[in-house]
Formats: C-alpha cells, sequence, structure tokens
C-alpha cells in the first residue's frame, strides 16, 4: 500500500535529518543545520500526506475512521507530533542544537513501528467500543502531551551536556542556547505537555463514561497517566513555588519522561483494557 | 504574621506538604498497578504465605484505590488545598485589586537602554500615540500629564491571577464527586432475554439484586458484522414501562448510553438466550403446507382440528446431527407422539436409510398424516446492560472543565502592568518603558520591546 510506502521513505529522512544533525553538531557549521531542518521539514510532510492517505484509505474500505486506532498508528502519530513540535520550536528559537536529540527519537519509534515482529500494520475496522469521537480526541491530546514531554527530555538532556562542558566548551555547545534558555523551554514544555495530558485523561474518561460506564476504574493504563500527572504536577510546584531550575528540572523532566513512556509502553506488560497489544 | 497562623494552619498551608502528598498518592498508585488488586488477588494468595497474605489484606494491600491510606492521603490533600488557598488569597485578591498610579518614580529607577527610545517629536504628540497603541491591547489605560512630561499605564490579565484557584478548587471538587458517587453510587449489571422485562439488577458488589422504580423490556437485540467477521455494532431496543405502561423506547448502543430515571444504562455483552425460535413447517398428507414461528413452549392448533401441538426443545445442534425441535402432538383421544424434526433430515436420512425403524423419535412423520418439517432456527439472544447510578458525575464533569479553564487561563493569560514615561531630552523626547508582573517576566520583556518597536514606528510615520 502507498502510504506504508511512503512511511518507509519517512524512517529514511528522519535518520538523514538525524545525521545532519549530527554533522552540525561534530563540524559546528550552520550549513548542516539547514540541510538537517529542510529533510526533517520534508519528512513531515510526506508523513501528513502518508496519514491522510491512509485517513482515506480507511474510507474507501467502507469503515472510515482517523489513523489513531491500533499501536501502529499511535506510534506514527507520535512520531508526527515529535517531530511537528520540534520544528515550531526551533523556528521560534532560531536554534538547532535541540534537533540531535529528538529526531532520533522519532526515527527510532518510526523504525520500530515498520520492523517490530507482529506489528499489525493494516487498516482495520473498528469493533463499536473504540467507535468513537471522544476516544479519536483522548489520543490526539494524549500524544501532543507525550510529545511536549518528549521535547522537554531532550531538553533535558542537553541541558546535560551544557552544564558538563568544562570552561572551553567545543563549537557544539557554544552553538546551544544558554542554560536559562533551556531551562526556560523545560518548563514550557511541561507545561503544555501537562495542559494537553489533563485533555488527554479528561477526554479519556468521557469516553470510558460513555463506552464502560464508568470515568475512572483504576486500569493499570488509567492509573500510570494519573502517575505522569502527579509527576509533572510535583514539578511545575517546585519550580513555581520552591524555585527549582536547571539541573533539577533536567531531572524531573527525565522521571516525567520516564512514567509517561511506562503508561504508553510499559504498561502492556501490565494487564489492561488499554492493552494496543492485544 | 497573624495570631491566627498557628503551627497546624502553617503545616496544612504549605507546599512542602502538598509535593509530599502529591508524591505519596503517586507511590501507592503505582503499587496499586504491581501488586494485583480484588479478584486478581485470590490467584496471588496462593503463592505467598497465609501469614503474609493476611497481613497484606489487612493493610489493604488488595484493594488499595479504596482502602484507608488512599481515602486518607485524598482527605489530607483536600485539607492541604482549602488552607493553602485561603492563606495565599487575600494577597492575590489585594493584586486583583491593585490599580496603578500611572506616575511610578520607582519603576523607572534602573531603566535598562534597550527600554528607552529617543524622538524628534515633542511630549504631547507622543503621548497621544502612546496612548492610542496602549488602548489597542490593554483595558485599563490612564494617563497624566504634567507640565512638561506625561505618564501612562496600562494594565492587563488581572483575571488570571485566578487560574490557580480556579484550578485547585476543581481539584477539590474533583475529590468531591468522586466520594459522593463512590458513597451515594451504585453500579451492577442485568441480562435481558429478547422479548423478556426485568424489574431489577444484580450488583457487582454482590448481595441481594437492586429493585429498579421501573421495568426494562428488551424488544429486541441485533448484532451487524464487517465482512471480515468483526462486530460493527450491538443494538438493544429497549422499552421503559411504569406501572406496566411503556413511556420510553429507546435504542441502546456502545458508546451510547441511555439514562432514564436517574439509571443510565450501557450495552456492555450479549449472548445466546435458551430457548431459540424455530420455523416449521407441516404438511398434510395429499393437502395443504402450513409454515409458523414457534419457540419452546407454544401450543397450536392442527391444521385439520385432530388435535394440538407443542414445542418442548429447540437445539441449535442436537447430538451433532444439526438444528431440531421436539415437539409432542396429543390427539383428541388423548393418544400423544412425541418426536424430534429435523433440519438436515435428507442427509441423516442417506447415512442410515432406516434410522425411523430404529429410532422412531427421529421420525418427523410419526403422527399420522402429518409429515413435520424444520425449515431454519432463529436464534434468540439476551442483552448484557450495565447499570449505574452516580450523582456525583456531574460534580465531576464541571470540575473537569475547571481544571481545564484555570490551566487555560494560567497558560494563556499573565497578570502585568507597563509604564510609560515621556520626558523632554535636548530638542527631542526620550521615552522609557517599564513593567511589572507577578510572574513570566520574559514574556512581559518581550512584550515591552514589541511596545517600544512599534511606537517608534508610529512617531516616525508620523512625521
Ligand atoms: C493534583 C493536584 C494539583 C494540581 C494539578 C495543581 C496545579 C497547579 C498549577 C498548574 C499551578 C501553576 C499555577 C501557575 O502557573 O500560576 C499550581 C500552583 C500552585 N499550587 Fe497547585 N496544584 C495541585 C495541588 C496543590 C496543593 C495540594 C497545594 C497546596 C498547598 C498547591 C499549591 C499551589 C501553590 C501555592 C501554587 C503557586 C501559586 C502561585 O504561583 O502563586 N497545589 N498548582
Amino acid at each position: 500500500m502507498i502510504h506504508t510506502k511512503i512511511l518507509s521513505g519517512v524512517t529514511f529522512l528522519y535518520f538523514a535529518a538525524f545525521v545532519f544533525y549530527l554533522f552540525r553538531m561534530v563540524l559546528g557549521r550552520e550549513f548542516w543545520g539547514k540541510w538537517a531542518t529542510v529533510t526533517a521539514l520534508g519528512g513531515l510532510a510526506a508523513q501528513s500526506i502518508a496519514l491522510v492517505v491512509r485517513w482515506k484509505t480507511s474510507y474507501d474500505l467502507g469503515f472510515g475512521h482517523a489513523p489513531l486506532s491500533n499501536f501502529y498508528e499511535s506510534l506514527i502519530f507520535f512520531a508526527w507530533t515529535i517531530v511537528l513540535l520540534y520544528l515550531l520550536m526551533e523556528r521560534r528559537l532560531k536554534n538547532r542544537s535541540i534537533g540531535v536529540f529528538v529526531l532520533p527519537v522519532a526515527f527510532l519509534i518510526m523504525a520500530y513501528a515498520s520492523i517490530a515482529p507482529g506489528m499489525n500494520q493494516r487498516i482495520e475496522p473498528l469493533i463499536p467500543a473504540l467507535q468513537s469521537n471522544w476516544l479519536t480526541s483522548h489520543v490526539l491530546t494524549c500524544f501532543m502531551g507525550y510529545a511536549a514531554f518528549t521535547v522537554a527530555f531532550a531538553l533535558g538532556i542537553l541541558y546535560f551536556f551544557k552544564t558538563a562542558a568544562g570552561p572551553r566548551p567545543g563549537v557544539f555547545v557554544r552553538l546551544m542556547p544558554s542554560e536559562f534558555h533551556i531551562d526556560e523551554l523545560i518548563y514550557s514544555c511541561a507545561v503544555l505537555g501537562f495542559i494537553f495530558l489533563t485533555l488527554g485523561i479528561v477526554t479519556g474518561s468521557v469516553w470510558a463514561h460513555y463506552a464502560w460506564g464508568s470515568y475512572w476504574s483504576w486500569d493499570p493504563k488509567e492509573t500510570w497517566s494519573l502517575i505522569t500527572w502527579l509527576i509533572y504536577a510535583v514539578m511545575l510546584h517546585t519550580r513555581l513555588v520552591r524555585g527549582w531550575r536547571g539541573r533539577r528540572m533536567a531531572v524531573m523532566a527525565m522521571v516525567g519522561f520516564g512514567c509517561m513512556l511506562f503508561t504508553y509502553l510499559g504498561v502492556n506488560l501490565l494487564p489492561s483494557l488499554h492493552s494496543y497489544m492485544s | 504574621m497573624t495570631p491566627k497562623k498557628s503551627g497546624i494552619w502553617s503545616f496544612f498551608a504549605s507546599v512542602q506538604l502538598a509535593l509530599v502528598l502529591l508524591s505519596l498518592i503517586a507511590f501507592f498508585a503505582l503499587v496499586g498497578t504491581l501488586v494485583p488488586q480484588r479478584e486478581e488477588a485470590v490467584a496471588f494468595a496462593e503463592r505467598i504465605p497465609p501469614a503474609l497474605f493476611s497481613f497484606l489484606q489487612k493493610m489493604q494491600i488488595f484493594d488499595l484505590y479504596h482502602s484507608a491510606w488512599f481515602i486518607l492521603l485524598s482527605g489530607l490533600l483536600a485539607v492541604n488545598l482549602i488552607i493553602c488557598s485561603l492563606d495565599r488569597f487575600p494577597p492575590a485578591w489585594r493584586r486583583f485589586r491593585m490599580r496603578h498610579e500611572p506616575k511610578n518614580e520607582d519603576i523607572f529607577r534602573d531603566v535598562a537602554e534597550e527600554d528607552t527610545l529617543l524622538a524628534d517629536t515633542d511630549v504631547r504628540t507622543a503621548a497621544d500615540a502612546a496612548l492610542s497603541l496602549l488602548r489597542r491591547k490593554y483595558h485599563a489605560v490612564e494617563r497624566a500629564d504634567e507640565a512638561s512630561s506625561a505618564w501612562l499605564c496600562a494594565q492587563k490579565g488581572r483575571f488570571s491571577l485566578f487560574g490557580v484557584y480556579i484550578v485547585h478548587v476543581s481539584i477539590l471538587a474533583l475529590i468531591a464527586g468522586a466520594v459522593v458517587g463512590s458513597v451515594f453510587g451504585v453500579e451492577g449489571f442485568v441480562h435481558i432475554p429478547e422479548g423478556e422485562t426485568v424489574e431489577s439488577f444484580s450488583l457487582r458488589s454482590g448481595g441481594q439484586p437492586l429493585p429498579l422504580p421501573f421495568a426494562v423490556r428488551c424488544d429486541r437485540f441485533t448484532v451487524e458484522f464487517y465482512e471480515g467477521g468483526m462486530p460493527r455494532t450491538f443494538q438493544s431496543d429497549l422499552t421503559f414501562l411504569k406501572n406496566g405502561r411503556a413511556v420510553r423506547s429507546a435504542k441502546l448502543l456502545v458508546n451510547h448510553p441511555v439514562e432514564f430515571e436517574g439509571f443510565r444504562f450501557y450495552q456492555a455483552s450479549y449472548g445466546a438466550a435458551p430457548g431459540g425460535k424455530a420455523t416449521l413447517a407441516l404438511m398434510r398428507e395429499g393437502g395443504r403446507r402450513d409454515v409458523m414461528n414457534v419457540a419452546e413452549g407454544y401450543v397450536f392448533d392442527l391444521p385439520g382440528r385432530e388435535g394440538t401441538f407443542q414445542v418442548l426443545r429447540v437445539e441449535e445442534n442436537l447430538m451433532k446431527m444439526g438444528p431440531a425441535v421436539k415437539v409432542a402432538v396429543t390427539s383428541r383421544r388423548g393418544q400423544e407422539a412425541v418426536f424430534w424434526v429435523f433440519q438436515q433430515i435428507e442427509s441423516i436420512k442417506k447415512m442410515s436409510p432406516d434410522i425411523f425403524e430404529q429410532v422412531p423419535l427421529f421420525n418427523p412423520g410419526l403422527f399420522r398424516p402429518y409429515t413435520f418439517s424444520l425449515l431454519g432456527l432463529e436464534e434468540k439472544y439476551y442483552t448484557g446492560l450495565q447499570v449505574n447510578r452516580d450523582p456525583g458525575t456531574p460534580v465531576v464533569a464541571v470540575s473537569a472543565l475547571g481544571l481545564i479553564g484555570g490551566l487555560m487561563l494560567i497558560l494563556f493569560s499573565y497578570a502585568r502592568a507597563v509604564w510609560i514615561r515621556i520626558s523632554p531630552s535636548g530638542d527631542q523626547v526620550l521615552l522609557s518603558i517599564a513593567g511589572r508582573s507577578y510572574k513570566n517576566q520574559p514574556g512581559l520583556q518581550k512584550e515591552m520591546r514589541y511596545l517600544l518597536a512599534e511606537l517608534k514606528n508610529r512617531l516616525e510615520k508620523r512625521r
């Protein structure tokens, strides 16, 4: 199918973008950075087209639904939101240093989606419980949140690179935003992610309310999303009220990301209503 | 410190406590996903020493989310939120009410170079330009003219000061709604075979079935499939009755619950109900052929009035020989013949041609002069409904909206005030800008840069 072909191309483009960001980092020349941005942008455009094609194909098959319904589609969408958010940030920031940490994440997700054994890539009709606009909004908002947390995580790594560099740092470190800026960005991403995660949990509860008759049932995925939410709530409070900055924020961004990743993937090891794997 | 702030008060007003409580709740929630909960704990019990199990059970480890621990932590969090909000609200209210004077010498004490602008114009023109610019962006703009200089002050985003309180009050209401739900709510289920009526439902927590203040009938249950065989829709056609009179009909689908008198019904499951329907054909030797729809228990007159027949059983697959219906025919003289009518009678006869002699019970022509044949079975379903009543749901829904609204308020706006001072400087005019924001200093800086650039633009255009 055409969209799977495009998506393998996109995987390759994200890898190429990562390599270009790496060249920029090692050689310290903005020339490579420009190529990296263009490549990532091309990948994002192609991926958007693939998503639309996949969406349309599902309608041609007679059971149209947004391409957000199984594990494979969620991975593809996750990679898409990460790259989108990153490129928006790069544009606003006019700095390309974070790309070398974000693009490999997007690449790995895409690669995993296309080669993992047992990954179901087919477009399938939805069973009645999944036929809900609330569910679509739920997946959409959750992955926006996840993408913001992923970028915050990448920024956290960047922060450590920046502080670990000695008094005479290499080109790459000099090209980075200042520590103050990285800290501000981590916070902005965490707030953005927190709002989207809140929306995601609320829309998910509304869906559960309509589909299962209970807005909250302590299913492991729900519980882990609550844990993630609480971790980020703690992070916001430590910053606003206790004045935590810098290294501590970077650590919190990493802990939160770990929780988020477990909510998304790890929970499938536990029995759950949500498990995409089944 | 006012005398009101005793030790207990400041303990509960502290954000450190909030951090500890949020972390503890997260930790307990985590433990609950690792240790088997409720029903699953039974299997777990066999793998650990009984003494340990009963100890853990006493500690309510196997129902953590409804345990005293969890209730205690939520209660403490609620108290913490209330006291903390009460403690901090008065200053926030003062900040909200504060009106700044346009003339403010303090704020211009150390103005940075980039926050000033020299323009070839006079004070009055510059002040007018600044006023019209500020008016376009801010709600409350004030101006004070002095002999040689002019001062302006503009404020915006005061309501965002309440964002935090809206968020925190929403969380309180959320906890309250959840408590109301768990105390006053009920959760149960009921199975209704097609065509039948129920007036009570079973509780998930066990015990006596709970009577409903009305009756529910399932008129029909339908399931549709996609081509590949996956289910596409489940639908129950329900009728609600009060005092035996139908008052409402509703189609119940997955994701589209139906509410009646405070109870919500959800399509949860379905299954084959015992005793399906069958279509029988009746041949009278050399005569007419009648087709009729029957179900278990039905009694009919034979077309020629020789007697009656009754449907005793409807079987989907009798002795691996396919669908069959057991009938009893009683003649007017009281003679009775009981036999099975198979749908696939032709293939059965081919396999063992003298089956009727060996097993008269399988002969559909046992009662002369009639021959029965089974044209087909129609399955009868039951629908499985989840039944809930949760008076806390509206509270939870409103709190969730408040939570999101409050967060939006915090994210998309912030309280700030900016001042512009205009004074003569040689034959030019010096414009300086300064601002104050309770948070988001970087955002304010950006906004001040923008205002100054815009002002410069306007003054240059005017000349
Ligand atoms: C799950 C629970 C909670 C959530 C989701 C939450 C959410 C928030 C958010 C989003 C902010 C940021 C406000 C801003 O940016 O201005 C905030 C600030 C704050 N929260 Fe909470 N909060 C929670 C619990 C608590 C508790 C229990 C306390 C009790 C002391 C508390 C005290 C505060 C304080 C003092 C601030 C700072 C307000 C300010 O900037 O003036 N929060 N909270």
